[in-house]
């Protein structure tokens, strides 16, 4: 009988170590964005190198949680959502792991005077992900909290449009000393980093719908 | 001949088993919380164990309905009624076994002339009516419980779905037993005054006549449970309402207290000493209660759910498996009395009644049926045996292919 054995301890296990290792790979890439402004290479190769481990880890795990959930026959009713929500997630650390490593090839030129903004902008995204992690932690322990936890994913989100636009708009707009390839290699990168809260707010959207269901 | 007599009664208890036995496990199975596989394995063995142990009470007020004389009579009741659900289930309509005997009872009742007792056919009518009303009460009550439960522990879901899974197995087992108590009597109920078979010892127990012949309808359920009814499990499951893992739980546990209620006599006795009226021993319909349950859920919520055109279905079916299998029971008498020349029974007259069924008794008394279920229960436990071996090794070698599997996966991918 399920409640004898380990398996749900261990997939409980293993669902917490998925988040930890999202909500840990928002906070080094958000450090390795920072190392990349600062021109502090060693610790940019270091942060890259540790959101790639996390990211190694997480597709393990994701695959591990899909395969115990249909084996063991777990979550039956909810398993396609809990496993969409997974995927979700995962694609925000791929996410956070192919921006480092295209900034890594390009090494994208960007002005001092930026700066300020990019720290914004990153600063923003993350924040908008990292509360999305105990608004799907939630999920499974006090689904009636779920909603108003994802209330600052969407206005982080809605910051970072702003953020970005405003961005985007001094680049093309005032910043004169760069040609027009620059601008745009500039707004590629702006891009990738304003997409980690559009995939938050996605995933955000899909765990609200998950927990209305589990309340009724 | 005896055997042959029985037939209807074994196709009977198979109906009930497509039928009747599916509403245990069928919110279980249809909210994907079990797998098929495993619900017939228990409802068959603890619907057995039910019919076995306790399954007399209710018999007995079917006996009272209508105490069929004849071994003819009760094996064209059975048919009738058997007929009845098998045309019903093949619409997938969840019907009562418990109406179409009902029915068929009535039926032979009209054609012997005898006089239909209406004090307990009153009792059976209202249990009809209060079976579901309790079981809407108890799902409601019980659906708030598990809610505030889960509400207040803050637990896990995947821990809380572990439980729910848990106790759908327990509470599916107990449900079963419930069912054997209480619905045994409508699959060989009617056999049981024309039936009288040698003890059978068992070596640590024995089983008295009317024990043997609820183990043969058992038997008949369990393969009617295995062989078809997973259909009307669906049907049960995801028509009506669709169910949460909770519901699905609260919906088995209030089913099996109501079938318990009505089949316990510790339960009656023990609320005749607390100065209360007696609980009436009735056989409750399985379907009606069910759907009671699984509509108290669905009022609970909101009655947005609630597939009403489905529960039309069912209420129609309610009303025509009665008047169906009276009718026919009436028709087939007719036909097995003056075409076959059947002795199907005839109206009992209170001194000569006793002296004429002392006569059938000891007519067969000297059957060898007994022998013959003693065999069937040594084959039973030997295949048995050799089915789990098999399974926990079949299921040994999937779980070691798989994580070999895996381990390749991951070896590759380095």
């Amino acid at each position: 009988m399920p409640v004898f054995t380990r398996t749900t301890k261990n997939l409980i296990i293993k669902i917490d170590e998925f988040f930890d290792d999202i909500d840990l790979g928002l906070l080094v890439f958000r450090e390795g964005i920072k190392a990349y402004l600062d021109k502090d290479t060693d610790a940019f190769n270091r942060h890259l190198q540790k959101v790639d481990n996390l990211e190694n880890n997480a597709d393990r795990l994701q695959r591990e949680i899909e395969n115990e959930m249909i084996t063991h026959s777990i979550l039956p009713q909810h398993r396609s959502e809990v496993s969409t929500l997974i995927d979700e997630l995962d694609e925000i650390i791929d996410a956070l792991k192919s921006s480092l490593n295209e900034i890594n090839i390009e090494l994208p030129e960007i002005p001092s005077s930026l700066n300020k903004n990019l720290i914004s902008l990153t600063e923003t995204s993350i924040n908008a992900a990292e509360e999305l992690i105990p608004a799907a932690r939630a999920y499974f322990k006090a689904p009636y909290t779920v909603r108003e936890k994802l209330l600052k994913v969407y206005y982080f989100e809605s910051e970072t449009d702003k953020l970005s636009l405003s961005i985007k708009k001094i680049i093309f707009q005032e910043t004169n000393e760069i040609d027009l390839a620059h601008k745009a290699h500039l707004r590629y990168i702006i891009h990738h980093i304003e997409n980690i809260s559009d995939l938050a707010q996605k995933a955000a959207d899909l765990l609200s719908g998950m927990a209305i269901k589990i309340v009724m | 001949m005896i055997l042959f007599f029985l037939t209807s009664g074994l196709f009977l208890g198979w109906s009930l088993g497509a039928n009747d036995a599916s509403h245990i496990f069928g919110s279980a199975v249809g909210s994907k919380m079990v797998t098929f596989r495993k619900a017939a394995i228990i409802a068959s063995v603890f619907f057995i164990l039910g019919a076995v142990i306790q399954g007399s009470g209710t018999s007995h007020t079917l006996g009272k309905l209508g105490a069929v004389n004849a071994i003819g009579g009760s094996f064209t009741l059975a048919l009738a009624a058997a007929i009845t659900i098998y045309m019903m289930t093949k619409f997938a309509l969840p019907i009562s076994t418990t109406q179409a005997i009902v029915g068929a009872i009535i039926g032979w009742n009209y054609f012997t002339g005898n006089h239909t007792d209406s004090s307990t056919l009153e009792k059976i009518v209202i249990s009809w009516i209060a079976g579901p009303i309790i079981g809407a009460v108890f799902a409601i009550l019980l659906y708030i419980l598990v809610k505030r439960f889960k509400k207040s522990t803050k637990i896990h879901l995947i821990r809380f779905e572990s439980y729910i899974k848990t106790g759908l197995i327990v509470v599916g087992a107990f449900g079963a037993y419930s069912l054997g108590a209480n619905n045994i009597a409508n699959v060989m109920g009617v056999f049981v005054p024309a039936f009288h078979l040698k003890d059978l010892n068992l070596w640590i127990f024995a089983l008295n006549s009317s024990q043997q012949l609820f183990l043969l309808g058992g038997l008949a359920v369990a393969s009617g449970i295995i062989t078809y009814s997973w259909k009307v499990m669906e049907t049960i499951g995801n028509n009506i309402l669709e169910l949460s893992s909770e519901a699905a739980l609260v919906v088995v546990l209030a089913q099996s207290l109501v079938l318990f209620i009505f089949s316990s006599t510790g339960l009656s006795n023990l609320i005749i000493k607390t100065g209360l009226p007696p609980i009436p021993m009735v056989p409750v319909s399985s379907s009606q209660v069910i759907v009671g349950c699984i509509l108290g859920i669905g009022l609970y919520k909101g009655a947005r759910n609630i597939n009403f055109r489905i529960l039309g279905e069912i209420g129609l079916a309610w009303i025509i498996s009665p008047v169906a299998s009276g009718l026919l029971t009436f028709f087939l008498l007719f036909f097995m009395k003056n075409i076959f020349g059947i002795n199907v029974g005839s109206k009992i007259i209170e001194s000569a009644g006793a002296s004429d069924q002392a006569s059938n008794l000891a007519m067969y008394g000297q059957s060898d049926v007994s022998g013959i279920i003693k065999y069937l229960l040594l084959g039973l436990l030997i295949f048995g045996t050799i089915g789990i071996v098999f399974y926990a090794l079949l299921e040994n070698k999937k779980s070691r292919e798989m994580q070999r599997s895996e381990e390749k996966f991951w070896k590759n991918m380095k």
